[in-house]
């Protein structure tokens, strides 16, 4: 008997406790099993231009979101070159981060990625519309999908040297176009010190050669996504350039780099750059005498407008393959919420797609304990009505894409002001190139 | 019998085994000990050229994972485009000239470390060095020593009184300046590589051929064209064929620094593709511009292996 209810019980025993090991043990036995349950949000952007959102931005506030939100956020940071490969395998090998950031309207991806409509929603229901920056560097008519969600973008602002423009009587700086080049002549033949706007194959060039363009009515396509590059407009642009390069520039713009002319800026060699505020903000550190050299002004004005682009535009995709869309998507509607942190963080350098995001905007820029003066930032108090986007007056399609990544706009003009082409030469060989990239993403159905 | 070869694996201190079977039949052994470079060949080589063929003749996109067959589509519609005439013009000029001034320099650098010196293994590390460099490394520091502002060459230059206070060279801004430094910088990279392979060649042939030559009195061009040369063509043959494949296919020296610019003046059929593939978002355009060589690589591939096989002395 006892040896019977032994066995019993042993047997009970030995199944209980078998479950208990199955089920319980691995959580008590391996606390780390227990904690991989949790959520899990990874993310992938770039490393910013300005250190300390980052420290913000990976230390701090994920940190935070995870603990209210039950998440293991983890975030990865890549250098802006690496953007366009990364993304590229990320999708061909259909796994990655659940959100990715890229520093330009993406519309290549848009079958990749999941649509944004729920989300614009929600951020506009707390607070209210977004610029039409925004929204046209996000959504495609076409397909009536938004391929991306952008919190915010960087404005590109014209930096110059207060001194030498004083010194050719323009104490206020360059106001438009033409006081650049007349400017501009005046301080390369009396110092030396040449216009930097840049005319190779980078970023700062495409966006600078863009803003000339569009403020002398010239545009690669129109409202409605047909390409109109070759237009009279386009020609007076392509010839203002030339005579900007020959009569202010030298050479060097067409060896430039995207961080080119924030070396010559703040090594004292240029009059003129079209940038971030990452050329006043890395003078503040590493050279504040020529800081205090170095003013901002809004939009230069050209024969039909003044108008500026967006500098980095921050888009986030979530992949159709991504392991936590719901996440991602509530981390983004979090994130613009807190934005006014990631404005302060980042220090004036990311500004709000939607606006009421910051609602102290003016107030914040206006006295900057770092400028010099402490307004030195003000001009930018308007700039969410003089920035545009890639592609204006039109989306940012998949075409208009396509010819800012290969640089076709940048050759164009390089070749006219270097004299390797006519003008009239160049836009014709920029037309046949954009209307093959036209034609191509049309057959695809993206524009 | 049995007992006498386990005995013998016993003293050899090699257990018996089942592997023993295939161990000691070289039929088994050889494709064996092969096997994993096969593998590796066809995952990180065949496995990619076999995709980019088939993308080249598709209409992928970076955003789409359908693939429409569409022909030679994307080979007939690039090559009436100027900027990819161009890219095959700059290709073969960057290609040629540089493994020209390889081969030559090559040679120069082999003959110099055959012979005994003091220091010889600090110049060989030397020489070494740029090979054994991450590519992309060493193009960054070139990228300083050329950048526009503040280039090594010029503040020296200018300090030693070369270059004139107004003299101020804008090595990637200037057309032929730019393909200049993209050539000088690729050479600087393969002539590690070449070097080592000719001194290899250079060690293979046999020391009284020489000894012969002298003894007749060879002068040091005679002995070198008539002698040296034959002897070393099979060996510089493939180290012209190493360089050339690299040259037509590599574009991280080109990509690093001026990306092809000034106005696309430097642009190669490596970097285009780069730009177009993955920049751009037209991958099947952009493996179509990568595998546009492909055939005349081949070919040259065959017709270079066959002069060098031809020309071993037996």
């Amino acid at each position: 008997m006892t040896q019977k209810k032994q066995r019993l019980i042993s047997r009970r025993d030995l199944i209980k406790a078998g479950a208990l090991a199955a089920g319980v043990g691995p959580a008590i036995i391996i606390p780390g099993r227990a904690r991989a349950a949790k959520k899990t949000l990874k993310i992938l952007q770039w490393v910013h231009f300005v250190p300390p959102y980052d420290e913000w931005f990976n230390k701090k506030y994920t940190k935070e979101w995870g603990d209210k939100n039950d998440t293991e956020v983890t975030v990865d940071n890549i250098g802006i070159a690496g953007i366009s490969a990364r993304a590229a395998s990320e999708v061909s090998a259909q796994k990655g981060h659940d959100l990715f950031l890229f520093n330009w309207p993406p519309p290549t991806y848009e079958e990749q990625v999941v649509d944004m409509k729920d989300v614009y929603e929600e951020v506009q229901r707390k607070h209210g519309k977004p610029i039409d920056l925004g929204v046209k560097s996000t959504y495609n008519p076409k397909t009536k999908k938004y391929f991306g969600f952008s919190p915010s973008f960087t404005p590109d602002p014209v930096n110059y040297r207060q001194d030498l423009f004083s010194a050719v009587g323009m104490p206020n700086g360059p106001a438009s176009w033409d006081d650049v080049r007349a400017g501009g002549k005046k301080i390369k033949q009396q110092f030396n010190n040449p216009v930097g706007v840049g005319l190779a194959q980078e970023i700062d060039t495409a966006m600078a050669m863009r803003t000339i363009m569009y403020s002398f009515g010239a545009s690669e396509q129109d409202a409605n996504g047909n390409l109109i590059l070759n237009s009279k407009e386009t020609l007076e642009a392509v010839k203002f350039v030339k005579a900007l390069y020959q009569e202010t520039m030298t050479p060097e713009v067409f060896s430039w780099d995207a961080s080119s002319n924030n070396r010559a800026m703040i090594a004292g060699q240029i009059s003129v750059a079209l940038n971030a505020i990452s050329i006043t903000r890395t003078a503040e550190k590493e050279n504040p005498e020529m800081s205090k050299k170095i003013q901002l002004t809004k939009a230069l004005r050209g024969p039909v407008r003044a108008i500026g682009l967006e500098h980095v535009m921050d888009v986030y995709v979530i992949w159709k393959f991504a392991e936590n869309i719901e996440g991602a998507k509530k981390f983004l509607i979090d994130y613009t919420t807190n934005f006014r942190q990631a404005f302060v963080a980042g220090e004036f350098y990311d500004f709000p797609c939607f606006p009421r995001t910051v609602p102290d905007l003016k107030t914040l820029i206006a006295k900057d304990p770092k400028a010099h003066p402490a307004d030195k930032y003000k001009v930018l108090e308007d700039v969410l009505e003089w920035a545009t986007n890639v592609g204006y007056p039109g989306y940012s399609n998949a075409a208009i894409d396509e010819i800012f990544n290969t640089w076709v706009l940048n050759v164009m003009f390089a070749k006219a002001a270097s004299g390797a082409a006519t003008p009239e030469e160049a836009i014709k060989e920029a037309d046949v190139a954009c209307k093959r990239v036209f034609a191509k993403w049309k057959a695809k159905g993206l524009v | 019998m049995e007992a006498v070869k386990g005995e013998a694996r016993v003293l050899l201190g090699a257990p018996a085994t089942r592997f023993s079977y295939i161990r000691d039949r070289e039929e088994w052994l050889g494709p064996l000990m092969l096997g994993p470079a096969i593998l590796y060949i066809v995952l990180v080589v065949g496995f990619p050229f076999f995709l980019a063929l088939y993308y080249s003749v598709s209409d992928i996109t970076l955003g789409s994972r359908s693939l429409g067959f569409v022909g030679l589509k994307n080979f007939t519609g690039v090559i009436g485009t100027t900027k990819f005439q161009t890219a095959l013009k700059n290709t073969f000029v960057f290609a040629i000239l540089s493994q020209l001034l390889v081969l030559v320099l090559g040679n120069v650098l082999a003959l110099a470390l055959q012979k005994d010196f003091r220091g010889k293994w600090l110049v060989r590390l030397l020489i070494l060095l740029p090979w054994v460099a991450p590519i992309s490394l060493g193009t960054i520091g070139w990228l300083w020593i050329v950048d526009s502002i503040y280039s090594v060459i010029n503040w020296t230059l200018r300090a030693v009184g070369i270059f004139g206070p107004t003299f101020w060279p804008i090595w990637l801004g200037v057309p032929h300046l730019a393909m200049g430094t993209v050539i000088a910088v690729h050479v600087w990279r393969l002539l590690p590589l070449a070097t080592v392979i000719l001194l290899a060649g250079l060690s293979s042939i046999p020391k009284d051929i020489h000894d012969a030559a002298q003894v007749d009195g060879a002068s040091f061009w005679r002995h070198y064209f008539q002698v040296t040369l034959p002897l070393l063509l099979p060996v510089a043959v493939v180290a012209l064929l190493f360089g050339l494949v690299f040259a037509f296919t590599d574009m991280t020296v080109i990509y690093v620094l001026t990306r092809g610019g000034p106005y696309d003046t430097t642009q190669v059929l490596a970097s285009l593709a780069f730009f177009t593939g993955v920049a751009g978002g037209d991958l099947a355009e952009g493996a179509a511009i990568s595998l546009f060589l492909f055939p005349l690589l081949l070919a040259a591939a065959i017709g270079f292996l066959r002069i060098a096989r031809r020309s071993e002395v037996v």
